[in-house]
């Protein structure tokens, strides 16, 4: 007779998206994973992911003469140290899929290097961050949202596909302390260029055309001041809709704004959402209004938090004056790659071969580059040195931060395969190793 | 066949998600990014089958996808292809030095392709590792 | 009037860092001490002398001129803080020149790279081909940009432009923008600056501005929703007084501003000239 021994690992927070949820059900048999529950299929399909297979990497590896070879730890180390050290100009990027502590090393890396620092919020909300730079952010927690939210907002975002369970859970469907009837509670608004997924179930989807919803808000703004505009229609949306919407915006009892990739990756970037968020302060002269990012990676927000309490800033740091200092624009990982100005790149947790434009990744891939990462990607595979590592909030426990900033403790469900190493221990390692090379 | 004055857009999708967790280089990447989504009457124009190989072509880029019909329209004039490295060859990197590209909102026009190969996701990066 | 010229060995393919380049610096100083002023590439810490060839003397800085020959595309912070005295360059220039410039003049005989007199506070900078974006604009985070000094650029200035410019009519303090053209934004968040656009400018301008005076010679795409009409005029009047004539039609705005007053006064039924920003488009 055999004995099963199914390991259930409950209250597991999923390492996918930003909207870090907390309820998912890991089952583990033997250092794998076999079943998961209450996950979306995304974050379903990572934990299962995290199991052994030909995409998984298990021991580090260096290019010789064209391919990758497996090698030892202390070799590939010394390797990748000698690599950072000798570049003038070293990027250290990513950092989004991995926990906080790892992060922190990330930052005490790129000190030691003179390097740049960057996270994926430079292709994805650092706009966000520009624009709270500038006109600040009235903001909350899902939590809050989920309890008193009778207006929502869906503003260049696609959450049935990027984020399936946040309507679920906080935003759309959920029961809310006052919002018992949940859906029926409240009223969603959807505006997009598309008729997206979630605008087909909302109450009031409004076409934009593309690359002009500045315009859109600019003149949602003046409305709501009581100015009467000149214009019969702006943005492709007519003044009759636009003044309809403003009189829904001001009059329900607590309004929120969810907003993405629509508004920070059309043209204007931070200043759609310099708008929006002078928008819903001008709200809040007449009800309860918020606004927040829905942020892409489980823990971008994260990286925001630690590069900024490490070094004031959030992202796109450069150390190379022996001290941080803060440009996007001028230290944003994507510019300084097209323009050539970086000799060495180290990647953690990321991977912008598939998610930075072409320009950029040809230039990225003129210079030695060192990979951090569990799975084979279009960047690993093109990769001078491979370091295995383990999956945050699978196999590595650690913080992670939510879209709305709460913090939550990944837990560590299962064992790394091989000789993976968390991120963690990697970074440590080559630190420590860099100490040694630069005589510290 | 051909179509011009579209404006291209990119962005997740569920089943690039759920590819890409299960392997960038992997056939069901391919299917699920390696695409773009034409609105039901623009389709029509075209003239073709739906996952014929379509170019689509912008000022900063090629690339050769295969064309399905949008499950989020109506948007005439808009065609969308998922985040990915498919999409990367097209887009805009400028960013008006916020930092962040311009990923959506790219002028674009689109040819059927009669022969042309639509390339998986390895072989597409290596075309930029070469070049 | 002495000279000092600063000619550059090789082309620089990351970008060097040469704040140190300005007359405030090189006054008073002899060759040897300005060869070994520092400027930085990458984390790298070098000397002027290890990237330029040295000539010329020095002498007071109201009256000393830095001429830079080679292609100083790739140097950056050229100009930084000065208060006297001159630099041309004839080539393109890096980012950051002539950033929290308050006095002297600096010329640039090519195109300028981003934030061009960026956080100016006086002087005068001018560009004879195009300019990046963010000219005569505020860093990350700040408030308050350019406060005073005058900005020319002939070709076309790129996005944002003047962003949170801040002008003041009591102090005299003037922050004055004139290019041949611009990219969008112009004037974002301005406070009372001056831009004047001999030719087009991209969507958006005058975007957030309070107080301020944005005139454009040449075409429009679209105007923000939130500017109102007010009427055609034959002479325009600048803060420090200067006048523009030609047939433009003026609009009043940004009313999406919260700081904003209505377009009527509610007491007196006047149109409030001085509380509200103007955008004058030639008709």
């Amino acid at each position: 007779m055999v004995i099963k021994k199914i390991k259930t690992v409950y209250d597991v927070i999923c390492p996918f998206c930003g909207t870090l949820c907390d309820d998912l059900e890991v089952d583990i048999e033997n250092n794998k994973v076999i079943e998961v529950r209450n996950g979306c299929q995304i974050g379903v399909k990572k934990f299962f992911s995290s199991n052994p297979s030909e995409h998984r990497y298990e021991k580090p590896l260096i290019r010789k003469d064209g391919e990758l070879k497996e090698a030892t730890w202390d070799e590939a180390i010394d390797k990748a140290a000698e690599i950072l050290t000798k570049a003038k100009r070293p990027l250290l990027y990513g950092f989004s899929s991995t926990e906080c502590e790892a992060q922190s090393k990330g930052v005490e890396l790129a000190e030691l290097l003179g390097g740049i620092l960057d996270n994926t919020a430079s292709v994805c909300h650092g706009p966000t961050l520009l624009a709270k730079q500038d006109v600040g952010a009235p903001s909350s927690t899902l939590g809050e949202f989920k309890n008193r939210a009778d207006l929502v907002v869906f503003w260049g975002c696609n959450p049935v596909h990027a984020h399936p369970r946040h309507l679920g859970r906080y935003s759309e469907f959920v029961r809310g302390y006052f919002r018992v009837d949940g859906r029926n509670d409240r009223y969603i608004v959807v505006i997009d260029p598309r008729n997206t997924h979630t605008a087909q179930i909302a109450d009031l989807y409004v076409k934009v055309n593309p690359n002009e919803d500045y315009e859109l808000l600019n003149a949602i703004r003046a409305v709501v001041r009581g100015v009467e505009l000149d214009a019969t229609e702006v943005s492709g949306v007519p003044m009759e809709q636009i003044k309809e919407l403003a009189d829904k915006l001001k009059n329900c009892k607590y309004g929120v704004i969810f907003f993405g990739m629509g508004l920070t990756q059309s043209l204007a970037h931070h200043r759609n959402i310099d708008a929006a968020i002078c928008l819903t302060r001008e709200l809040n002269d007449h009800t309860k209004f918020l606004i927040i990012p829905m942020r892409g990676h489980y823990n971008v927000a994260g990286a925001n938090q630690v590069f900024a309490w490490n070094t004031g800033y959030a992202y796109s740091i450069d150390f190379s004056r022996g001290y941080p200092r803060y440009n996007p624009g001028e230290f944003s990982a994507v510019e300084v790659l097209l323009k050539d100005q970086v000799d060495a790149s180290l990647i953690v947790a990321s991977d912008p071969a598939s998610n930075f434009p072409a320009a950029s990744v040809r230039q990225m891939f003129k210079h030695p580059l060192i990979v951090i990462d569990p799975h084979e990607s279009p960047t690993t595979v093109f990769a001078d040195i491979v370091l295995p590592a383990a999956i945050a909030g699978i196999e590595a426990e650690g913080t992670a931060y939510r879209m709305d900033n709460v913090p939550l403790r990944l837990r560590k469900v299962k064992e790394a395969p091989g000789e993976s190493l968390t991120d963690k221990k990697i970074l440590e390692k080559l630190i420590e190793k860099i100490k040694e090379k630069i005589g510290e | 066949m051909s179509m011009n004055n579209l404006i291209l857009l990119t962005g997740r999708t569920i089943n690039q998600g759920v590819a890409l967790e299960g392997g960038k280089t992997t056939m069901e990447n391919v299917r699920a990014a390696a695409i773009c989504a034409f609105d039901k009457d623009d389709f029509k124009k075209l003239d073709t089958l739906v996952g014929t190989p379509v170019k689509v072509i912008t000022d900063f880029g090629e690339v050769i996808v295969y064309s399905t019909i949008s499950e989020e329209g109506p948007h005439p004039g808009i065609i969308f292809i998922p985040m990915g490295p498919w999409a990367n060859q097209v887009v805009n990197p400028d960013s008006q030095s916020s930092g962040t590209p311009t990923f959506k909102g790219m002028r674009a026009k689109v040819e059927v392709m009669k022969s042309g190969k639509v390339l998986n996701a390895v072989e597409l990066i290596k075309s930029l590792k070469e070049a | 009037m002495s000279e000092i010229k600063l000619k550059l060995k090789n082309k620089i393919n990351l970008p060097l860092e040469a704040e140190s380049i300005t007359p405030d610096n090189f006054a008073g100083k002899t060759i040897e001490d300005i060869k070994n002023l520092p400027v930085y590439l990458g984390k790298e810490q070098g000397t002027i002398g290890d990237y330029f060839i040295v000539s010329g003397k020095s002498g007071e800085k109201n009256e000393l001129k830095i001429i830079i020959e080679g292609d100083a595309s790739n140097v950056k912070r050229i100009g930084e803080k000065m208060t006297g005295g001159e630099i041309i360059i004839n080539s393109d220039v890096g980012m950051h020149v002539g950033n929290h410039m308050r006095g002297g003049k600096i010329t640039v005989n090519g195109n300028a790279d981003d934030w061009a007199g960026a956080m100016l506070k006086g002087g005068e900078l001018e560009i004879t081909g195009d300019a990046g974006n963010y000219v005569g604009a505020a860093y990350r985070g700040y408030w308050q940009g350019m406060t005073n000094g005058i900005i020319k650029v002939k070709g076309k200035v790129g996005v944002e432009s003047m962003l949170w410019a801040k002008g003041s009519a009591p102090s005299k303090k003037f922050p004055t923008l004139i290019c041949g053209s611009a990219g969008s934004f112009l004037g974002i968040h301005n406070h009372g600056a001056t831009i004047i656009v001999e030719g087009d400018v991209d969507r958006c301008a005058g975007a957030d501005q309070v107080r301020g005076i944005i005139v454009i010679k040449g075409k429009v795409p679209k105007i923000l929703p939130s500017f109102k009409k007010i009427g055609e005029v034959k002479e325009i009047e600048l803060f420090n007084g200067d006048k523009i004539t030609g047939k433009f039609i003026e609009y009043s705005g940004d009313h999406s501003v919260t700081k904003n007053h209505s377009v009527v006064d509610k007491k007196t039924g006047e149109i409030s000239k001085s509380a509200n920003g103007r955008l004058y488009i030639a008709a």
